[in-house]
């Protein structure tokens, strides 16, 4: 038997007019040279206690890579690049964090590291001096002048947590005493240091003295009894990690707390909220939006279509995977690669250079200023506005956009005493 | 059954020390630089695991091990950046108050045995750690940041430490010393003295051996190593905070202790390279980084389950399978109780 296969003229226009088309749709913009990649080196912690502030961040950087290199890469120079991440658990370890950023820069070729800072930032630091490399930190307490390749050009924490007591104070004039608690660490002392300053500019009474909690602790009850003993207006958990806001909120919830509850982050608070209830999760505060809110969209937002990146992020992660970091470090990839195309290099001092040029940069949140030297010693953080969220009905919502650069100017000398006070300054940590 | 002489034996163990030398001298020009830093890593891990085995001899398993360590390592380097002295010197400083320590906390710890010596020894040890937080101290230890850009040892001639290279033979010059001295301790009469006051405590002190002066003793002398191994680790990475030397910290020697073995001189340094090589460059190599912790586990339980007696239970086994003397039926496995 034979086949008889005939087409027609018609049929022939058609499908290569498809062919064609679809070949347009699927075409990057820019065609990649045969080597043009250039790598991005993400050293975090990925597993541990610490981990919701790492690979929330992975996650949003692929979601940026995939978007980025489907548009064409980055283009830098006359070439366009496609950008990978090469990720290292640094288990927020100094030792392990050495050995990935010797692993990334000087195997992997990396032009850019990124990291959550903090206790392991130490242990990569000498890497980033010699090597010459640009490296970034979440937490600009890192900053030292010591350490000029090291820029905070995201987060400004724990400096933005003023924003949140400022309307609080602003909005809810009736709270007048508050608690403060964290874990005794790294990032808990700093956070308490702001909170103690913020607490004391918006004339709100902090009974007691902080209560620093030792990391390892499991049993929140005697802890937050000891807060509500107090009968405080405002219990604020500082900048604790989510494995102990979530524990701290629920037994605020079973020993009945009825007052303002603000804290730095509120991670996967979806699960806070089924933990507790809508009612009791009414009005918390934190500083962390999720990106679906239409006040991302205002005008002085950077972020890239920040409602898609949040469906996408949603869509391949889970409903209630959001957390603070999960734009955080995609947002510093958008300022490095506005630097290296300006610099057309990726040479990790010229891109530094392009992206401090002028003394401001394009935040997430906003046109910022490079700052920090009074409190850091070195002008290394970006800092603008940062949002204040509340969440309602169960849903994070943008309060307001509120100035830390407005705040500084009115309050700067207490947040320097409690600083002092704890020995955060640069000059004082180690 | 034909015997080998002495005279065999004592050439083949000179020629499998002479192999492991070289084995251990080329090493590292073998590895990418990321195993390189590994690797100096896991040769302060070997001497922390095997002074942790010393004081398991007098049947005593301490908690505190990993907090002793950070003592060797926060009076290293403090003494280095605060008082200037010399490195080299400052980690024989730092070894000495690690034993210092470890002396002074004999004195409450062996007035009990066993799980109540245990939990004591964790307390004891949380008691040191949460000081170096505390924040009247901070100008001291640096709080809970730690101790930061501490001074790294210092370049002879024109070797510099820096490169884990050069670093890795520091260390391996002091851990190969520090074995000898552990092995020739146990080796000794108060080493044996050790595994009599762990198998029985009562019958040697009925013949006149006071166990707290030699359980004292076996602390002092492990304290004084894993302090040494926190040095070395100081001045490398130049940065320790107290989270660093924690109770997760610890469970990690005890890991290695257990899944390698406590009978033999080698069978923790079996546990510690085994247990390094499938955590920092077998498991990271599958790219299943956030996964590491579940792969890690899996693998601790499948090692106790199928190994109780620990990795260096397999030894005697190769050993026999390489003289041919499985078919004599001649191989039951030495007790691992009894040290080699």
């Amino acid at each position: 038997m034979t086949s008889k296969f005939t087409i027609s003229r018609r049929d022939f226009l058609a499908t290569t007019a498809a062919v064609t088309a679809m070949a347009g749709v699927s075409m990057p913009k820019f065609a990649f040279g045969k080597d043009n990649v250039v790598k991005i080196g993400f050293l975090a912690p990925l597993t541990g206690e610490v981990s919701a502030w790492g690979k929330p961040g992975l996650d949003g950087c692929k979601i940026w890579a995939d978007w980025v290199n489907a548009d064409g890469g980055v283009k830098i120079g006359d070439e366009a690049y496609k950008v990978e991440f090469i990720a290292y658990d640094d288990e927020y370890d100094p030792s392990k964090a050495r050995t990935g950023a010797v692993k990334l820069v000087k195997e992997d070729d990396v032009k850019f590291v990124m990291m959550l800072g903090g206790d392991p930032w130490p242990g990569a630091a000498p890497i980033a001096e010699k090597e010459n490399m640009l490296f970034s930190t979440l937490l600009p307490s890192d900053l030292s002048p010591e350490t000029e390749l090291l820029v905070a050009p995201c987060e400004v924490h724990p400096i933005y947590n003023v924003t949140g007591v400022e309307w609080l104070a602003e909005n809810k004039p009736e709270l007048k005493t508050a608690v403060v608690c964290a874990q005794d660490d790294s990032l808990g002392k700093p956070s308490v240091a702001t909170y103690l300053a913020a607490f004391e500019a918006a004339g709100i009474e902090v009974l007691d003295e902080p209560i620093f909690f030792d990391p390892a602790t499991t049993d929140f009850a005697p802890l937050m009894s000891k807060m509500l003993a107090l009968k405080p207006d405002i219990i604020c958990l500082d900048t604790c990690y989510a494995d102990y806001v979530h524990p701290l909120v629920e037994q605020a919830f079973q020993q009945g707390f009825k007052g303002q509850m603000i804290s730095c982050t509120a991670d996967f608070y979806e699960k806070l909220v089924e933990k507790t209830s809508k009612e009791f999760m009414e009005g918390f505060i934190f500083q962390f939006p999720d990106f679906d809110d239409p006040a991302m969209n205002a005008e002085h937002v950077n972020f890239n279509k920040p409602n898609d990146f949040y469906s996408e992020y949603v869509k391949r992660y889970g409903k209630g995977e959001w957390s603070a970091v999960s734009w955080e470090y995609a947002s510093i990839m958008d300022l490095w690669a506005d630097a290296a195309g300006r610099a057309g290099t990726t040479e990790p001092v010229k891109v530094l250079e392009a992206m401090k040029v002028g003394g401001t940069g394009r935040q997430a949140f906003g046109e910022a200023k490079w700052w920090g030297k009074e409190l850091f010693g070195i002008d290394n953080a970006l800092v603008g506005e940062w949002p204040v969220v509340a969440i309602k009905d169960g849903k994070a919502k943008i309060q307001d956009f509120k100035s830390i650069p407005a705040w500084w100017e009115k309050h700067s000398d207490l947040m320097i005493k409690h600083m002092k006070a704890l020995n955060q300054m640069y000059y004082q940590r180690g | 059954m034909h015997k080998p002489d002495s005279h065999s034996v004592n050439l083949a163990a000179a020629f499998g020390f002479v192999l492991l030398a070289g084995v251990l001298i080329v090493l590292p020009h073998l590895l990418s630089f990321s195993q390189q830093e590994v690797l100096v890593l896991l040769v302060i891990n070997v001497l922390l695991v095997c002074s942790y085995r010393l004081l398991t001899l007098t049947g005593e398993w301490s908690l505190a091990h990993a907090v002793i360590m950070g003592v060797g390592a926060y009076t290293s380097a403090l003494v280095a950046k605060k008082l200037s002295v010399p490195v080299p010197l400052a980690m024989l400083a730092g070894a000495s108050m690690a034993g210092f320590i470890a002396f002074l906390l004999s004195f409450p710890l062996f007035r009990m045995k066993g799980f109540y010596f245990l939990i004591a020894s964790f307390a004891a040890g949380e008691v040191i750690r949460l000081s170096w937080k505390w924040s009247d101290l901070t100008f001291l230890f640096g709080g809970p940041k730690g101790i930061k850009r501490i001074p790294a040892f210092p370049d002879f001639l024109t070797i510099d430490f820096y490169e884990p290279v050069n670093y890795y033979y520091l260390c391996l010059v002091v851990v190969a010393v520090s074995l000898l001295i552990l092995y020739r301790i146990e080796k000794s009469r108060i080493g044996l003295t050790f595994h009599a006051i762990h198998w029985q405590d009562k019958l040697a002190e009925s013949v006149g051996v006071n166990t707290f002066r030699y359980r004292t003793l076996a602390f002092v002398f492990s304290a004084f190593f894993a302090g040494l191994a926190g040095a070395l680790y100081a001045h490398y990475v130049g940065a320790i905070a107290p989270n660093r030397f924690s109770v997760e910290e610890m469970v990690y020697i005890l890991i290695w202790a257990i899944v390698g073995g406590t009978a033999t001189f080698y069978g923790p340094i079996i546990g510690v390279v085994v247990l390094t090589i499938v955590n920092e460059i077998v498991l990271r190599s599958l790219g299943v980084e956030e996964m590491r912790p579940m792969f890690y586990g899996a693998l601790l339980i499948i090692a106790i389950l199928f190994l109780p007696n620990g990795l260096e239970s397999l030894v005697p086994k190769i050993k026999r399978l390489f003289r041919g003397r499985d078919k004599e039926g001649n191989g039951s496995l030495a007790s691992p109780q009894v040290a080699e």
